[in-house]
C-alpha cells in the first residue's frame, strides 16, 4: 500500500501544477485508505489469533477424542479379556484342556465356556478365542489357527511374553474361508495366560474388534486437520501410521496423547504451512476486500471530485473567454451550492460589462455623429447671418417693419439654434429663444394665441440641452394648431433636485397608434414628417443626463399634448460649460 | 465540505459491511451444511420392517420379494433387516424394547409365540391366503394352544445328497428310496479312501438336536414323552442312544468324517469339493452343490431294518409382533409372501403350496421328489413344540451329542445329559 502510495506521489509530482482534482484525490485516498488499511489489518490479526486458537483448541479436542474412542475400544477390549482371564481362574473349569474335549462333562464345559465368550461378543467383536498350545481353540468355529501368523503382531509376539500384549490395527484374514489379504481391519488383543492352578496355562485369549470405524475416524482427522496421526506403543512399535511420506519438522504444531490402558501414544503432527493456511486465506481475503474497498473509494472520488472540478474548470473557461473579448459568454449554473453562487455572479457581472460597454459604443456613436452633423451646420453661419442682417437693413430701408422684426427674432432663434459651441445653456437663454419664435409665430399669424409661462427667476440658471424646447414648440404650431389658434402653457418647478417640465397645448393631439412610435429609436427612419423634434429632445436628455431621463408625451386626440420633461438640476460652471468638449 | 465528509464514511462503512460481511459467510457455512442432513420427514410413506435370518442370495430374493411389493402398494416402504447369526440376539432385543419389526421370520413358536400377533382371524376364511392350499400340518408348527402365531413361508424336509460321480467311481449303485442304514455304511465304507482323504459320509462335529430327530424317530426312539413331560426312558433310550451311537460308530470306523468343528471346513464345502460321497441336510445346499458343478442325486433318509422312516421339517414362518403399529399392512405383506408369485421366486425354500408344487411338477422332479415323501413321513410332533423348557433341555442333549461324535458312549452321554436336564422339567 505504501508503495502504491509513494508511486502515485511520483507520478504526480514532476508537474508543478497540481489541479485541484488531483488534490482531491489524494486527500480523498488517504482518508480513506488510513481507516481501511487499519480496520483491515485489525480484522485480520484478531481473526487469525481466534481462528488459529480455535483450530489449535479443534486440534487438540479431536486427538483428544481419537484418545477417547480408541481408548473405550482399548478398555473395553481390557476388560472382556479380564472377565475372561478370572473365569479361566476358577478351578471348577481346571479341566479344560489343549485338547478337544470328547466326553460330555467336558463338552459342558467347553459349550460353557464358549457361550461366555459368545455372550462378550458384542456388535463390534469379530472374534474372542482361546488359543490353546496345541493349536486347539475355543471360540466360534471359524478360526483357522494356522493363518494366525498371518497377524504381523502375532508373529513377532516374543514367546516369553507373559499378560497383555496388544496386537494393533490389520486385516482379519485368519477365518476358515478367508483369503489371505482380503479382510476386513480389526484391532487386536492377546493375553498370555498364566495362572499356575487354573485352566488354560500358556493359552492366549485372542479378541478382536472392528476397527473400520475407529480407523474411518483416523481418517476423518486426518482429512479434516490435514495433520499426520502416528500411534506407537510404549515401546516405540508404531501402531498406525498415517499414509504418504512425511517428514516431521520441529517447527510442526505437535498434539499429543498417552492412552492410559496401555501406554499408546497418539501424536498428531501438523506441518506448521498447513496450521496457519486458514489465516493465510483471512488475510488474503482482507487484502482481496481492502483492495476492492481502496479502487472503489478511488473511483468514486475520481467521479466525485470531477464532477466537482469540472464545474469549476467551466467558470475558468468562460472566464477566459471574456477576457478575450467574448461577452456573449455565459456559464451554466447547475446547482444551489457556493459554486452556484460564483457561477451567477460571474454571468451577472458579464452581462453588467456587457451593457456598460454597450451603452458607452450607443453614446460614442451618437456624439460623433452629433459632431459630424455639427461640423455640417457649423459650415457658414456667418454667410447667413450676414444675408439675414443685409435683408433686415433692406427691409428697414423699404419699411418693411413686419420683415425686419421677423428677420430679428429668427436671427435670434437661429443663433441660439446654430450655436454649437455649447451643448448645455441655461434655461433662461432657452426660454429666451422661444420667445423670440413665438414673436415670429405672432407676426405670421397675428395675436391669435395665448402663452403661458410659470417659471421662477431662481431656476432659469439650471442647464438644458440647447435647442430641446423650440422643436417641440415648432410641433405644436406645425401639427397642433390650425392657422397658429390655441393655448400653450410651459411650467418648469423644482421637484427635489429634478427640474420638471410641463408643456401643454390644447391643439388636435397626437393620435393613439402615432404616440405609440414616438419615442423608439427606430423612429428616425421613418419619412414624413412629424415627431423628429420629440425624438431628438428626448435623445438629447438621455444623453446628457442618462437612460433614465427624457421624454414623457401623453395626448388625447383632438383635445391637447401634455409633454412633460424631468431632468437633474445642474448649474453652470464657473468656468464655463458643465459640459464643455 | 459536507458532502466530502458523507462520502468518506460511505466508504468506510461499504468497506466494513464488506469485511464483516466476508467473516460472517465463512462462520455460517458449516451450520447450513449440518442442517440439511436432517430434513423431510417422510410422514405420507408407511414404513414395514422385516427381519430376516437370510444371508446371501436368499437374501436378495426376499429384498426382491419387498420391492415388488413396494410396487404393488405405493407408499411403503419395506425395510429389510437381515439379522443373520444375530437373528435371535437382536429379536430378542426388539421385543425387549418394544421396537421389533412388524414382520419377521419365526421357527420358535414356543419361546416367542407371547411377543406375537396370534393371526387366526387374519387367516381364517382370508381367499386370497386359501388355507387349505398349504400342506397340512405345516400349520402346526406354528400353532400354540389353538392360537395360529405365523404363516408358514417356506419348509424343508431333509434328504440325503449324494455324488454321483463318486458313486460310479467306485462302482456302487445309486441309493433308491427305500434304502436302510445297513446299505448306507456299507456303501460309506466303500466310498472312503483315506489316503485321498475322501470319506463316504460328513457327520457335523455341532449337531443341531433337532435335525437329528429324523434318525431318532425312525429307530423308533424319541427325545421326550408324547405329553411332553418325561425325557427319562425317552432322551436315554436305547432307540434314541442307538440311531446316534450309529454316527459316532461310523467315525470311528472312519467311513465318515468330522466336518465343521474347530479347524475343519464345513460339510457342504467338503462335499462340493468331491471328498465326501454322501451328505444328509434340507434343500438349502442344493443350489450351491449344482453351482459348484457337482452331479449331484438326492435320496430319502434309510431305514432301520423293519422300521418306518420318519423324516422332520424345518419350517419357517412370517410372523407379526404384537407390538406392531401396521398390522394390516403387514398383513398383506405376509400375504404376499406366501403368494404363488412370491413362492416361485424363493428357490431355497420348498413351496408351501401344493398347487406350486403341481403346478411346477417338483413333486415329479427325482431331484425334488425325495423332500415330498420325507414330507410325507414327517408326522411326529418335534420336542420343542411339546415343551418349553426344550431350550434348556437341549444344551445338555447337545453336549451329548457333541461328545458321541467326538467318541464318547451315546448311552453314557445320554444317561448323564438326562440326569443334567431333569432339574428343568420340575
Amino acid at each position: 500500500m505504501n508503495d502504491l502510495l509513494k508511486r502515485l506521489r511520483i507520478r504526480l509530482q514532476p508537474s508543478a501544477y497540481r489541479s485541484i482534482r488531483t488534490k482531491f484525490l489524494v486527500s480523498f485516498l488517504i482518508v480513506t485508505i488510513i481507516p481501511l488499511l487499519s480496520l483491515g489489518a485489525m480484522s485480520y490479526y484478531q481473526s487469525a489469533k481466534v481462528i488459529n486458537s480455535q483450530f489449535g483448541k479443534y486440534g487438540e479436542n479431536a486427538v483428544a477424542q481419537l484418545e477417547q474412542q480408541t481408548s473405550s475400544y482399548l478398555n473395553r477390549m481390557n476388560q472382556t479379556t479380564e472377565t475372561i482371564y478370572t473365569y479361566l481362574l476358577d478351578p471348577a473349569w481346571a479341566d479344560l484342556g489343549d485338547q478337544p474335549p470328547s466326553t460330555y462333562s467336558d463338552i459342558m464345559d467347553k459349550n460353557d465356556l464358549e457361550s461366555l465368550l459368545k455372550a462378550l461378543k458384542t456388535d463390534r467383536t469379530t472374534g474372542i478365542y482361546i488359543i490353546t498350545r496345541t493349536g486347539y481353540y475355543y471360540g466360534e468355529n471359524n478360526l483357522d489357527v494356522s493363518k494366525l501368523t498371518a497377524i504381523p503382531a502375532w508373529h513377532t509376539m516374543p514367546d516369553s511374553q507373559s499378560g497383555k500384549y496388544w496386537l494393533g490395527f490389520y486385516p482379519q484374514s485368519h477365518g476358515m474361508n478367508d483369503t489371505a489379504d482380503a479382510g476386513m481391519p480389526v484391532l487386536g488383543l492377546a493375553v498370555s495366560i498364566n495362572n499356575p492352578y487354573g485352566a488354560l496355562k500358556g493359552s492366549k485369549i485372542l479378541i478382536e474388534e472392528n476397527a473400520e470405524e475407529l480407523l474411518h475416524m483416523f481418517k476423518l482427522f486426518e482429512n479434516d486437520t490435514k495433520a499426520h496421526l502416528r500411534i506407537n506403543d510404549s515401546s516405540g512399535r508404531v501402531i498406525y501410521e498415517t499414509a504418504g511420506a512425511f517428514a516431521s519438522q520441529s517447527s510442526d504444531i505437535v498434539w499429543n496423547k498417552t492412552i492410559a490402558v496401555n501406554g499408546w501414544n497418539i501424536e498428531s503432527r501438523l506441518p506448521a504451512a498447513s496450521f496457519y493456511r486458514s489465516s493465510g486465506i483471512i488475510r488474503s481475503n482482507t487484502i482481496i476486500v481492502a483492495t476492492a474497498s481502496c479502487l472503489l473509494a478511488f473511483g468514486l472520488a475520481y467521479l466525485f471530485s470531477s464532477r466537482f472540478t469540472v464545474r469549476i474548470r467551466r467558470l475558468r473557461d468562460a472566464m477566459q473567454k471574456v477576457s478575450f473579448g467574448k461577452l456573449h459568454t455565459r456559464t451554466q449554473v447547475e446547482a444551489k451550492d457556493e459554486l452556484g453562487v460564483l457561477d451567477i455572479s460571474f454571468n451577472n457581472m458579464v452581462s453588467g460589462i456587457q451593457t456598460l460597454v454597450g451603452e458607452i459604443e450607443q453614446s460614442e456613436r451618437l456624439k460623433k455623429e452629433a459632431e459630424l452633423k455639427a461640423f455640417h451646420y457649423q459650415i457658414n453661419p456667418h454667410l447667413l447671418f450676414n444675408t439675414l442682417n443685409s435683408i433686415q437693413w433692406k427691409a428697414r430701408l423699404q419699411g418693411a417693419e413686419d420683415i425686419r422684426q421677423m428677420l430679428y427674432h429668427l436671427t435670434k432663434v437661429l443663433e441660439g439654434n446654430l450655436d454649437i459651441s455649447q451643448e448645455m445653456i441655461p434655461l433662461g437663454s432657452e426660454l429666451k429663444i422661444i420667445e423670440h419664435y413665438l414673436k415670429v409665430q405672432e407676426i405670421r399669424y397675428g395675436p391669435v394665441f395665448t402663452y403661458k409661462l410659470e417659471c421662477e427667476e431662481q431656476l432659469k440658471r439650471y442647464l438644458i440641452p440647447r435647442m430641446t424646447l423650440q422643436p417641440l414648440f415648432e410641433n405644436i404650431f406645425f401639427h397642433g394648431f390650425e392657422d397658429g389658434q390655441g393655448e400653450i402653457g410651459l411650467t418648469i418647478r423644482e421637484a427635489g433636485n429634478h427640474l420638471r417640465l410641463i408643456l401643454s397645448d390644447n391643439g388636435a393631439g397626437i393620435p393613439a397608434a402615432k404616440l405609440e412610435r414616438l419615442l423608439l429609436p427606430n423612429t428616425e427612419k421613418r419619412k414624413g414628417r412629424g415627431g423628429l423634434g420629440v425624438q431628438n429632445a428626448n435623445q438629447k436628455f438621455k444623453l446628457h443626463f442618462g437612460p433614465q431621463f427624457g421624454l414623457n408625451v401623453q395626448s388625447i386626440h383632438g383635445e391637447g399634448t401634455t409633454i412633460i420633461i424631468e431632468w437633474p438640476k445642474k448649474e453652470e460652471n464657473p468656468h464655463g460649460n458643465g459640459n464643455s468638449d | 465540505m459536507k458532502k466530502k465528509l458523507t462520502f468518506i464514511l460511505l466508504t468506510t462503512v461499504v468497506s466494513m459491511a464488506a469485511l464483516t460481511a466476508c467473516g460472517g459467510n465463512n462462520e455460517s457455512s458449516g451450520g447450513n451444511s449440518a442442517q440439511s442432513a436432517g430434513g423431510k420427514g417422510s410422514a405420507d410413506v408407511k414404513k414395514l420392517r422385516f427381519a430376516t435370518w437370510d444371508t446371501g442370495d436368499a437374501l436378495k430374493i426376499e429384498q426382491d420379494i419387498a420391492k415388488k411389493f413396494e410396487a404393488d402398494h405405493p407408499g411403503t416402504q419395506v425395510q429389510v433387516e437381515a439379522y443373520a447369526d444375530g437373528f435371535d440376539q437382536k429379536l430378542a432385543a426388539g421385543f425387549g424394547a418394544t421396537n421389533p419389526p412388524d414382520v419377521m421370520y419365526m421357527w420358535d413358536f414356543p419361546t416367542y409365540h407371547r411377543s406375537l400377533e396370534p393371526l387366526n382371524s387374519y387367516a381364517d376364511g382370508d381367499k386370497d391366503l386359501n388355507k387349505d392350499d398349504f400342506y397340512s400340518g405345516l400349520f402346526n408348527y406354528a400353532t400354540i394352544e389353538n392360537n395360529l402365531y405365523g404363516i408358514p413361508a417356506g419348509f424343508t424336509t431333509r434328504v440325503v445328497y449324494y455324488n454321483k460321480k463318486m458313486f460310479d467311481d467306485a462302482g456302487i449303485a445309486y441309493p433308491k428310496d427305500g434304502w436302510t442304514w445297513d446299505d448306507f455304511q456299507s456303501a460309506a465304507q466303500k466310498l472312503t479312501d483315506k489316503s485321498k482323504k475322501q470319506y463316504g459320509f460328513g457327520v457335523r462335529a455341532e449337531n443341531d438336536t433337532y435335525d437329528l430327530q429324523g434318525f431318532v424317530w425312525s429307530n423308533g426312539g424319541s427325545y421326550i414323552s408324547d405329553d411332553g413331560k418325561t425325557i427319562d426312558g425317552f432322551m436315554n433310550s436305547k432307540e434314541t442312544a442307538g440311531a446316534i451311537q450309529m454316527f459316532g460308530d461310523m467315525l470311528k470306523n472312519g467311513s465318515a468324517v468330522l466336518t465343521g468343528g474347530k479347524g475343519q471346513q464345513s460339510g457342504e464345502d467338503i462335499f462340493k469339493g468331491g471328498k465326501i460321497a454322501m451328505w444328509e441336510s434340507g434343500i438349502w445346499p442344493l443350489e450351491s452343490f449344482k453351482q459348484a458343478g457337482i452331479d449331484v442325486g438326492t435320496v430319502e433318509m434309510p431305514a432301520f431294518p423293519g422300521k418306518p422312516v420318519k423324516g422332520v421339517v424345518a419350517e419357517s414362518a412370517l410372523s407379526i409382533a404384537k407390538d406392531s403399529k401396521q398390522k394390516e399392512l403387514a398383513w398383506e405383506f405376509i400375504k404376499y409372501y406366501v403368494s404363488s408369485e412370491a413362492i416361485k421366486m424363493r428357490v431355497a425354500d420348498l413351496p408351501v403350496r401344493v398347487s406350486v408344487v403341481s403346478e411346477l411338477k417338483k413333486d415329479q422332479d427325482p431331484l425334488y421328489k425325495p423332500y415330498y415323501t420325507m414330507l410325507e413321513r414327517s408326522d411326529n410332533t418335534p420336542a420343542f413344540l411339546l415343551n418349553d423348557k426344550w431350550n434348556e433341555v437341549n444344551r445338555q442333549l447337545s453336549a451329548a451329542v457333541e461328545a458321541v461324535v467326538h467318541g464318547s458312549n451315546a448311552q453314557d452321554a445320554l444317561n448323564q445329559a438326562v440326569k443334567d436336564s431333569e432339574r428343568y422339567l420340575k
